[in-house]
């Protein structure tokens, strides 16, 4: 029983407020739900037939967004592997890898688009400022799953090792790395998954890739053309999405 | 003759733990010689040897290995490592790699620390993983990944790992007890017979009275974290034996209450 007692009632009473100072407090007019339908239908109309002409802006957007996502995900890894190490208990004391764990955790707090934003703010429109905001936004996660990959290992071969006058860094080589290498090999393919749908509406903000084509149709009413650019995202993540499953059975 | 272990008053407690792991314990082991510490699970042999191999810290007492002391506090230089070879309960193999990478890993810290990192070994020391796998037996085996292995092979490699190392010192913490008695005779006569051989000093670890009498020139036997005595092969009574499992419940482990 998860609701017991005067806290429990405490509680409950707390959850109901909440929503009910929501429904309150918001500008939520249910009437207007009423007349939503044929606007929808309109708007679906619209988009019907989808517009094949955009093709060539469709290949040029999803090879961008792909070197985005490619280029983001070498960039989470060279960062990943450091820091990765150095919030590890195994490799290092608590003083270093107790502020390196917080500096990610912080990192993992900062949405994408926000770093893209910034990014675009400070190097300008393209492709750059989401290659550099999809690498900095993705280590806070894979840093961390290197860290646990390394601390998740076997310690009698480590042990071993030391034993034998081997230094942390050649313990880490030919005792831990064998041992987490399907590990690390696996996080890694799911963050490039993660990255290349982040990375599909990076373009709203002006940091490259296909999402630039469905803001410039939705915005000027080419609802046909935008709906072209969806069908090829949705082609786009389903087919990565399967080349992924593959590829993540081959790492057990 | 020279001294391969010097142990004098020795002293060590786990950290968090009430009794302590090894009380006033005082041997000497001589070079060359092989050694058996006898005793139930919960002795303190494994914590003995872990001890001596320098991967615990904060006990107290006098220990000397090959001649130059232990430091109390702090870990042995790394260049003074090789000289003493571990062979593991549990063979701490890395279950990934090969054979000859596993008996490679042995030579990492005869290595430049570069050498070591960049994973180049010499032809030299590839001669010597080489021959340590031919004196185990699986020289056949080296290209094969280890966790395609049985227990017996892994422990023959867990021997060729530790030999290619040159130890001076063979340290083996209960190296046949995860075997049937036939592969545990095979290994242990192995073991002793590789450090003979090499004239390296062995010391090792079993709860079994029958293996240690037959492949050991003198008897440790230890109980609570003592000594309870020291005699050669040839002078241990059974009595002294039963002695040491006396009051030893259906739970080993148990261990650590006072001696009456």
């Amino acid at each position: 029983m998860a609701f017991r007692g005067f806290g429990g009632i405490a509680t409950s009473g707390l959850i109901a407020a909440a929503i009910l100072w929501s429904f309150a407090t918001t500008d939520v007019e249910f009437s207007r739900l009423l007349s939503a339908g044929p606007r929808i239908a309109d708007f679906f109309g619209r988009m019907f037939p989808p517009d094949p002409t955009v093709m060539a802006e469709i290949k040029k957007g999803s090879a961008e967004t792909l070197r985005i996502a490619i280029l983001g995900t070498l960039g989470a890894v060279i960062l990943s592997v450091p820091l990765g190490i150095l919030a590890s208990e195994t490799m290092v004391s608590p003083a270093v890898f107790r502020p390196i764990r917080t500096l990610l955790a912080f990192i993992r707090a900062i949405p994408l688009i926000l770093v893209a934003m910034l990014m675009v703010g400070a190097v300008g429109l393209g492709p750059l400022p989401g290659i550099i905001a999809v690498a900095f936004h993705a280590t806070g996660m894979l840093a961390k799953f290197y860290a646990e990959a390394i601390d998740g290992v076997s310690r009698a071969p480590i042990a071993a090792l030391e034993s034998a006058g081997a230094g942390p860094l050649v313990r880490l080589r030919y005792a831990i790395w064998p041992q987490m290498a399907p590990v690390v090999a696996r996080d890694t393919i799911f963050r490039f998954e993660l990255n290349l749908r982040e990375s599909l509406i990076l373009g709203i903000v002006g940091a490259g890739g296909i999402g630039f084509y469905i803001q410039t149709y939705v915005r000027s009413f080419q609802y046909d053309k935008a709906a072209s650019v969806t069908i090829a995202v949705v082609v786009m993540v389903i087919a990565i999405e399967a080349i992924n499953v593959a590829l993540r059975r081959r790492f057990t | 003759m020279s001294t391969a272990v010097e142990v004098d008053d020795l002293r060590f407690a786990h950290t968090g733990a009430d009794l302590p792991a090894l009380e006033r314990v005082s041997f000497r082991v001589s070079a060359g010689e092989s050694v058996a510490l006898l005793g139930p699970s919960g002795a303190g042999k494994t914590t003995l040897l872990a001890l001596l191999d320098g991967r615990l810290q904060g006990w107290s007492g006098r220990v000397s290995v090959l001649g130059a002391p232990l430091d109390p506090d702090r870990p042995p230089p790394s260049a003074r490592r090789p000289d003493t070879g571990f062979v593991f309960q549990e063979f701490a193999l890395v279950e990934r790699s090969s054979v000859l990478r596993n008996v490679l890993n042995g030579r990492l810290g005869r290595m430049s620390p570069l050498r070591a990192l960049l994973g180049s070994p010499t032809k030299h020391d590839l001669e010597i993983a080489r021959t340590a796998l031919a004196d185990c037996g699986i020289a056949d085996l080296a290209e094969r990944r280890v966790d395609s292995l049985s227990g017996g092979q892994r422990q023959r490699v867990a021997i060729a790992r530790c030999l290619a190392q040159e130890p001076r010192l063979i340290l083996a913490d209960e190296p046949v007890s995860n075997l049937d008695p036939a592969h545990a005779c095979e290994i242990l006569a192995l073991l002793t017979g590789a450090a003979r051989t090499r004239g390296a000093t062995a010391l090792f670890s079993s709860h079994q009275p029958d293996l240690a009498r037959r492949f050991a020139q003198r008897i440790i036997g230890m109980r609570d974290g003592r000594i309870v005595f020291d005699v050669p092969t040839s002078e241990l009574n059974d009595d002294a034996t039963a002695e040491l499992y006396r009051e030893v419940g259906p739970i080993p482990g148990i261990g650590l209450r006072a001696v009456s």
